[in-house]
């Protein structure tokens, strides 16, 4: 039987189905008319998962461990892991940035409340897109923070034991992160002298800076030091971002220059989200 | 040739979605990007016996937008116009051999790459990836066809 080839009336609806999609595309990449949408689909599905590999995945593995002998053994492990995670950010935080504990109010109020010596909260990766990180521009991290009841975590730093990896953009159950290399991610960072707003670039672990010679005579070198000068009220002042990597003029006065970032987000699974500056 | 149900196209896409977000970060690796879920919609289509309706392309494309996490109406409006070719062209297709079929649906795998990163990775747009793609789609589909010459078919003819 032979397919009839669209008529008038088809191809409209065609048309008005195309044009309808264009309308709504241009609605979510302007105005992310449907990111609540998106972000409770996300929540479903990582909030479904973790309770179907607890039904499913969980009593398995529990009956396996307490078949073995070494089961207390193999607790005591993942409990030392999770210590050992723990003070890998708080060494960071206490070796690479004094200037955060200047002051002393901010710090005896996060002590009583949290009744710990360290300023940040633990949190676990939930879920993280990898193909988006290493094929396109968005990239976005979703944690778990443990101990956040009744914290507000949006536009709090994300650190992991190498350094700063992004800011929360949007804390439910689930807490989302913009990552330093996401396109739309933009920082303040400084070295010597030198001020720089670096950009996402959407490439994993590079993000990349433009200025002109004309502001900034003094010449840049591969390998350059850029710490986080704490403007914009987001991260805290004096920690180190990365090195420059690659060195490109795009015209007689303008530089561009890439810097490859000390953090990787993919090295652990357990992370630290300070509390807001 | 059989018509595929609502359901379980809904339930192979969703499988396929998962499967491509395992395969991508592997093969980007290599400059290569198999669209898994827009081939399996756009194969569902060519093996359909009717026209597909434009709202039944359009929503399966929303379906996807949802679960893959890209922007809302590109997958909507990419499964809309390759409908649209399947249809237009689908008397076509039975002159053609089964060499200029592959070739076609790795054209249009290719296409939807180069759209679709116009939207979710302009920053980063890589021809190299669209030209190896081709070619590995191209290669992929061949061989995927010649299977059936190799196996043994069920089918009373």
């Amino acid at each position: 039987m032979s397919r009839v080839a669209p008529t008038s009336g088809s191809k409209a609806l065609y048309f008005l189905c195309i044009t309808l999609s264009a309308f709504l595309l241009y609605l979510d990449i302007n105005y992310k008319s449907f990111e609540r949408a998106k972000n409770l689909y996300k929540s479903f599905t990582i909030s479904s998962s973790y309770t179907i590999k607890r039904i499913t995945l969980d009593p398995l593995n529990y009956i396996f461990e307490i078949s073995k002998e070494k089961s207390k053994l193999i607790e005591e492990n993942k409990k030392l892991k999770q210590e050992l995670d723990n003070s890998y950010i708080a060494n960071f935080i206490l070796s690479r940035d004094s200037k955060f504990f200047i002051d002393d109010e901010a710090i005896k109020k996060f002590l009583d409340l949290n009744k710990i010596n360290k300023p940040f909260h633990l949190a676990k990766i939930n879920s993280f897109d990898v193909e988006k990180y290493l094929c396109c521009s968005q990239h976005r991290m979703f944690i778990k923070i443990f101990n956040s009841k009744d914290i507000n975590f949006i536009g709090s730093t994300v650190i992991n034991d190498q350094g700063i990896l992004g800011q929360i953009i949007y804390d439910k159950s689930i807490a989302e992160i913009l990552l330093l290399t996401d396109v739309s991610h933009v920082m303040p960072i400084i070295s010597n002298n030198h001020f720089c707003n670096a950009r996402g670039s959407g490439k994993p672990g590079v993000i990349t800076c433009n200025y002109s010679k004309l502001i900034w005579p003094d010449p840049i070198e591969i390998g350059q030091e850029f710490f986080s000068s704490g403007m914009g009220g987001i991260y805290p002042s004096n920690i180190l971002i990365g090195y420059v990597s690659s060195i490109n003029a795009t015209d007689d006065n303008n530089i561009h220059f890439d810097i490859d970032l000390v953090a990787n987000p993919l090295k652990s699974s357990f992370i630290g989200v300070l509390e807001k500056l | 040739m059989n018509n595929i149900g609502y359901i379980k196209l809904l339930v192979i896409i969703f499988i396929a979605n998962i499967l491509e977000s395992f395969l991508a970060p592997i093969l980007i690796k290599a400059y290569i990007n198999i669209p898994i879920t827009f081939l399996i919609f756009s194969f569902a289509i060519y093996k359909s016996r009717f026209n597909t309706n434009a709202l039944y392309a359009f929503l399966f494309g929303l379906y996807v937008d949802f679960i893959s996490s890209s922007p809302i109406g590109l997958n909507a409006a990419l499964f809309s116009m390759m409908a649209y070719a399947v249809n237009s062209y689908s008397n076509t297709f039975k002159l053609f051999s089964f060499i200029q079929i592959c070739m076609f649906f790795s054209g249009s795998a290719t296409f939807y790459i180069g759209f679709s990163h116009l939207f979710i990775n302009l920053e980063n747009f890589s021809y190299l990836i669209l030209f190896i793609s081709l070619i590995f789609n191209t290669f992929l589909f061949l061989i995927i066809s010649m299977l059936r010459f190799y196996f043994p078919s069920l089918k009373i003819k």
